[in-house]
């Protein structure tokens, strides 16, 4: 029996493609290669017997990656293992290189093989991502600063800031906005009128937003007095209530912050 | 302000349709807005319903007094109007800062129903023109008000809606004596016929009719195109009613009383002698005659405001109180089914009664609002608008109520077993939706999969069949899953064992809300 080999990868689309490239170019054996992305995971235990190897994320191989699978398998395949490689699941890189395995075997078909664990992962991780994506089209809160500028500070489990600002551009075309994921450092800046685009923010820049947290002003005073008001008493149910609003999602909410 | 809002959300609370869904818009240059087909919640209420719009009251200033409702005018409230610039202002401010999705607007009746539509009518021009709000308005069409100011509140409108309140005239009498059947059904036609008449003109071809709309269509085996031209005759047909020159025009007729007897479905036969003397709220062919003579035969406003939005794309919808008045569940679904078979709604809401009033004419019900009972009338209006069941197959005058026990399909089902067992790898596609344990997901599955290959009890659960459910209710090649008798009372009780699972708006920490005795025992011994 061979060593399994761990290929490591950092947490982006990027460093994962690159990972794909080179774990492909070892002609090692599929069966005997695994992906991993580094700190995903704190419970991983150091298997032993493995032999790890490290992949710098290298831009080029990544274009050349992206390029093969919307080429040789499809455009949806490659929607599916973007969106896979921007979840939280621990898994990620390693569903995403055994899934393209498939794909560059059997080409488009590989959607359809549903009964294979691989193929299975990637679409439970597009489930979680997509639902994610969609529960913070509700429950993005933004705050007024000084300038006007809206500032939309978030912390979701996967990385959707990127998935989640369309929606944002094509509703607040003329507003200047940005959207903060305030676990993972980077941002969204859409000026009036403009393409949007992303962005990582440096330390500094993370303190400053994070010191806009519980800033009253008048409006959010006003939405705390419409929130509660709603609410029928003789209906009351808050087990519910934490079933359709995560705890997690409750920290930047404006109705829920005291 | 802040109290002015309080008390004007506080009073819209009771109005259960807070969907933004319906229409899909991208944003716009220069507006702020855009709308989502689906719907988004933003946030849920400490009882967990979805909070999506920013719904208000536009004034409890009001002249009416309906029995059930905490603004009554004979209730000592505090009283509060908003301006229109404040209605607008919140909703930009909310919307910028994504609290809501769009605003609701409903109203007390101050001054005067015209009174108060125009004040809506123009919070709405206000918004969409000053403010340039493009995202989702949902506002009430006021009973009574004139249709001129109803269809142009419908011009900036995404919905509308006009509540039924009350099933049967009978329960509106006693409940809310200012209302009357006709007020509140002539908008309601009126709007339905602008929609069509928009839909017309955008070159909409039934992309935007509701699911009981399509689902009847697919039934009959019928296109989009067919239905719509069947429609069109009957909708000429009602207009030749209008010109028979045979109608009261006073104005006066839902106060006396002559509709009643003329209107009472009984004398369609339809429904036969339910209650005596509650007729059913929605007319009989009768009684159309009556009232749709003040119904408009179109739109004025077309030229004003073609390329525009369109008029209430996201169609209408209505609400009922349930278990204010004595109706039973086979009247209110008889009463949705013609709502959605005449009316075109998109949705049928129910409130669950809650007594806010100490009033005599009020009922008391231990154990809170009737939720459970709630939940079954939204299951049976789920089958009539997907499932294509129709309200006389799944309730009866003999059989009025629902089954506390066992969801409205199981019921069903297990009073007409003699349509069983259905063979899976033959029935379709509205067939296989009977069967319970199969839904919409499962039964689209199973048509698609079975082209390939005869399906098998393994398939099915890979499907997502529920088994144990459907199991005595179907064949797979000419055989059951196991050997099973298929009698009413050992069906029912194996059902029964499986404990449905109830939403948790109805069971809080496992207490189910309502003393279940208050409902009829289950019919097996
Ligand atoms: S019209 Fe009736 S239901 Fe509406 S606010 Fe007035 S009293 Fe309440």
């Amino acid at each position: 029996m061979k060593p399994v080999k761990i290929v490591q990868c950092v947490d982006s689309v990027e460093g994962i493609f690159t990972a794909v490239y080179d774990a492909w170019a070892m002609k090692y054996g599929h069966e005997f290669i695994k992906l991993e992305v580094i700190g995903m995971d704190e419970s991983l235990n150091y298997e032993l017997f493995s032999e790890y190897v490290l992949v710098e994320p290298d831009s080029l191989k990544a274009e050349k990656v992206a390029k093969s699978i919307r080429s040789k398998i499809s455009e949806q395949a490659y929607e599916l293992v973007v969106k896979a490689a921007l979840s939280s699941d621990v898994r990620k890189a390693d569903a995403i290189y055994h899934f393209l395995v498939r794909g560059f075997l059997m080409g488009k078909k590989v959607v359809d093989n549903l009964s294979d664990p691989y193929v299975q992962q990637i679409f439970e991780m597009n489930r979680f991502v997509g639902n994610e994506t969609h529960f913070f089209k509700g429950f993005l809160r933004f705050v007024e600063l000084k300038n006007g500028i809206l500032l939309g500070k978030m912390e979701p489990k996967s990385n959707i800031v990127e998935l989640l600002t369309p929606h944002f551009a094509d509703r607040f075309a003329a507003e200047n906005f940005m959207i903060v994921d305030m676990k993972r450092g980077v941002a969204s800046i859409h000026q009036r009128n403009q393409e949007w685009f992303m962005t990582a923010l440096e330390e500094e820049q993370m303190e400053a937003l994070a010191a806009y947290d519980t800033e009253e002003t008048e409006y959010s005073v006003l939405w705390k007095a419409f929130f509660k008001s709603v609410a029928i008493k003789e209906r009351e149910n808050y087990n519910l209530q934490r079933n359709q609003v995560r705890l997690r999602y409750r920290k930047h909410m404006t109705e829920f912050q005291e | 302000m802040e109290e002015k809002l309080s008390i004007l959300a506080d009073a819209a609370k009771y109005d259960v349709a807070c969907t933004s869904s319906g229409v899909d818009r991208k944003g716009k240059e220069g507006s702020i807005g855009s709308a989502f087909q689906s719907g988004i919640c933003h946030t849920f209420t400490a009882d967990g319903r979805c909070v999506s719009l920013l719904k208000i009251l536009f004034t409890n200033e009001c002249i009416f007094d309906c029995k059930y409702c905490i603004n009554r005018s004979s209730n000592d409230v505090k009283r509060t109007t908003f301006t229109p610039d404040e209605v607008c202002n919140l909703t930009i401010e909310f919307y910028r800062r994504n609290y809501i999705e769009g605003l609701f607007l409903s109203s007390g009746i101050l001054h005067s129903p015209n009174y108060t539509m125009d004040l809506i009518y123009q919070t709405l021009k206000k918004l969409r023109c000053e403010y340039h709000f493009n995202g989702y308005i949902h506002c009430k069409a006021i009973p009574g008000a004139d249709p001129e100011l109803i269809e142009l509140a419908g011009w900036y409108a995404d919905r509308m809606s006009v509540n039924l309140e009350l099933p049967t005239a009978d329960g509106l009498k006693n409940l809310a004596p200012h209302k009357s059947r006709k007020n509140i059904l002539n908008p309601i036609r009126q709007i339905q016929s602008g929609i069509e008449e928009s839909q017309e003109l955008l070159g909409m071809s039934g992309g935007n009719k509701g699911a009981y709309w399509h689902t009847r269509r697919k039934l009959e085996g019928k296109t989009i195109e067919q239905k719509r031209k069947e429609d069109a005759i009957r909708y000429q047909s009602t207009k030749r009613i209008d010109n028979t020159g045979q109608l009261d025009n006073t104005g006066k007729l839902g106060n006396v009383g002559k509709l009643d007897n003329a209107g009472n479905l009984d004398n369609t036969g339809k429904l036969g002698t339910l209650k005596k003397k509650s007729s059913i709220i929605l007319p009989g062919e009768a009684e159309e005659r009556n009232w749709v003579q003040s119904a408009p035969t179109g739109l004025s406003k077309i030229s004003q405001f073609a390329g525009s939005r369109g008029f209430v794309p996201a169609g209408q919808s209505t609400q009922m109180i349930i278990g204010a008045t004595p109706e039973t569940d086979f009247e209110l679904i008889s009463v949705t089914e013609a709502l959605y078979q005449k009316f075109d709604l998109k949705r049928v809401f129910y409130s669950a009664f809650i007594r806010v009033n100490d009033d005599s004419a009020l009922p008391v019900i231990p154990g809170g609002p009737p939720l459970l009972r709630e939940h079954r009338l939204y299951q049976a209006d789920w089958l009539l608008r997907y499932y294509g069941f129709m309200a006389g197959e799944l309730l009866t005058k003999e059989r009025p109520n629902f089954n506390v026990y066992l969801d409205p399909k199981c019921n069903w089902a297990l009073g007409h077993l003699e349509e069983f067992p259905v063979e899976v790898n033959k029935a379709d596609y509205y067939t296989l939706l009977r069967v319970p344990g199969i839904g919409p997901k499962s039964a689209g599955r199973i048509v698609k999969a079975r082209r390939m290959a005869s399906l098998n009890f393994a398939d099915l659960k890979k499907l997502g069949v529920v088994l144990k459910r459907a199991l005595y209710f179907i064949t797979c090649d000419g055989k059951m899953m196991y050997p099973t008798k298929i009698e009413e009372n050992y069906i029912t009780r194996q059902l029964l064992n499986l404990n449905e699972a109830l939403p948790k708006h109805i069971t809080n920490d496992g207490m189910t809300y309502e003393q279940l005795s208050l409902f009829q025992i289950p019919n097996f011994s």
